[in-house]
């Protein structure tokens, strides 16, 4: 039953992490490929290191569970930790005025140099 | 806690090459803010080879150091000097 | 010029690949590293000093000499560092472009570390109290504790983080490191033994010798630990910052 579980969660995270690749080999801009690795990658290794955690528990035991809690807090850190270096990472770019992907054949946006708004 | 050593040839395969690509990636940039960041993930990845060899307290050190806080030194440095490296 | 230098690897590089067939294999118990001395590391050391991390136990105690000289390396370099880039009367011209002006955009940035500068900390002196026991000991859980500091100065600005930590006390603290690791060792040499032979406490704590010298690793590694944290504070604040410790980067 626990395998299960372990098996579920580890492909969910590789699945994310595929798609983590995906976008950031696809994707046309750097805005919408750090949002790819961002949102990807903060997800998938939650999954895989909360099945991990799970996979800890087959031996119920103070010691297992101890490491459990440790790979938990690496979730913690991990959630805070990562979108944050993502708005940094995109925060940087913004500022350094990095022009944003629009359609080839959409209107011009008259800001779109000072990369103002899209 | 043990170790299956067939493991091994697979990992080395693994990181080697991108140690390879990420020293010569670094060496090879003309911005230096990047070079920075390049060395910071060749630290990572002979953080990686440390563990991989159960060095575990190399391992920890270099991600310490070598990942953590001499890419910020780098940065720093790199954004006083001419950002553009000559050859 | 270019291709000169490309030679020259070159031929370095087939010489050295040449000689590394000589190395022996990773692990092997009869290369000359591990035949004369890792036995007896590997035998005695937890009898002797009741560590079970034997890399501490060898850092920190058998080559606790070494050990502190590579602190005082660490001051000098940190010292150097402040030496050459520390001025305090010339303004000069700046180089890099002043943060931009826009109020309440770093909101993210300053909550997310004001999170995360606790859980640090806190994960860096579990990591200097418990090398004994685990990986870690003074220079890694120092330079966790100083990266949270830079952390703090670069999510904030440099004035915020030394306005916590003074930079007096940064460079006091530096010392006290390094000679809270020097007193340890010379109280053993007044105790009548050697100089950082821990083996002197165990009379005066009324412990076994075993434990005086696992307690005495843990009073070194925290010097060097104090140590390393203030010179990668200070290293950070003079290279980012160009030596005038304004705002940095």
């Amino acid at each position: 039953m626990l395998d299960i579980l372990v098996i579920i969660f580890m492909v969910m995270g590789l699945f994310f992490f595929f798609g983590t690749t995906v976008g950031i080999v696809r994707f046309p801009d750097f805005y919408t490929r750090t949002h790819a690795a961002g949102k990807g990658d903060t997800l998938s290794v939650m999954l895989m290191l909360f099945g991990l955690a799970l996979y800890n528990l087959h031996h119920l035991s103070p010691a297992t569970l101890l490491v459990s809690g440790k790979i938990v807090i690496i979730c913690v850190v991990v959630f805070i930790a990562s979108p944050t270096a993502t708005h940094a990472i995109m925060d940087a770019g913004y500022e350094a005025k990095v022009r944003h992907w629009s359609r080839p054949g959409a209107p011009k946006d008259p800001q779109d140099n000072s990369g103002e708004k899209q | 806690m043990t170790w299956d050593a067939s493991l091994l040839w697979q990992f080395d395969l693994l990181i080697l090459p991108m140690v390879i690509i990420c020293a010569i990636a670094a060496l090879s940039f003309k911005d230096l803010v990047s070079c920075a960041v390049i060395s910071g993930a060749f630290s990572f990845l002979m953080c990686l080879l440390w563990t991989e060899m159960l060095a575990v307290d190399v391992a920890f050190t270099e991600a310490a150091v070598g990942a953590g806080v001499s890419t910020v030194l780098l940065l720093g440095t790199a954004l006083h000097v001419k950002r553009k490296s000559k050859d | 010029m270019k291709k000169t230098a490309l030679l020259i690897i070159a031929v370095l590089g087939i010489l050295l690949l040449r000689a590394a067939e000589d190395l022996p294999f990773w692990g092997d118990p009869q290369s000359p590293a591990s035949v004369h001395l890792s036995d007896y590391y590997l035998e005695e050391s937890y009898e002797e000093t009741s560590v079970p991390n034997i890399v501490t136990s060898v850092l920190a105690d058998y080559r606790g000499y070494d050990t502190m000289f590579e602190t005082v390396v660490i001051f000098c370099a940190g010292i150097t560092v402040l030496i050459v880039l520390r001025r305090t009367h010339r303004r000069r011209a700046k180089v890099i472009s002043p943060r931009p002006e826009r109020p309440g955009a770093d909101i993210i940035l300053q909550t997310a570390a004001r999170l995360l500068v606790p859980m640090m900390q806190l994960f860096a002196l579990y990591v200097v109290a418990h090398g004994h026991h685990s990986p870690g000991g003074g220079f890694q859980g120092g330079v966790i504790l100083g990266s949270s500091l830079i952390l703090l100065a670069l999510s904030y600005d440099i004035q915020m983080a030394l306005h916590r930590f003074k930079e007096k006390l940064v460079l006091l603290f530096s010392a006290g490191g390094v000679l809270l690791y020097a007193a340890i060792g010379l109280a053993c040499l007044f105790l009548g033994r050697n100089f950082l032979a821990y083996g002197a406490w165990a009379a005066l704590l009324g412990i076994s010798e075993p434990e005086a010298h696992s307690h005495g690793m843990l009073g070194v590694e925290i010097g060097v630990a104090i140590t390393v944290l203030c010179i990668m504070f200070s290293l950070y604040i003079d290279l980012a910052s160009g030596g005038d410790l304004d705002e940095g980067l």
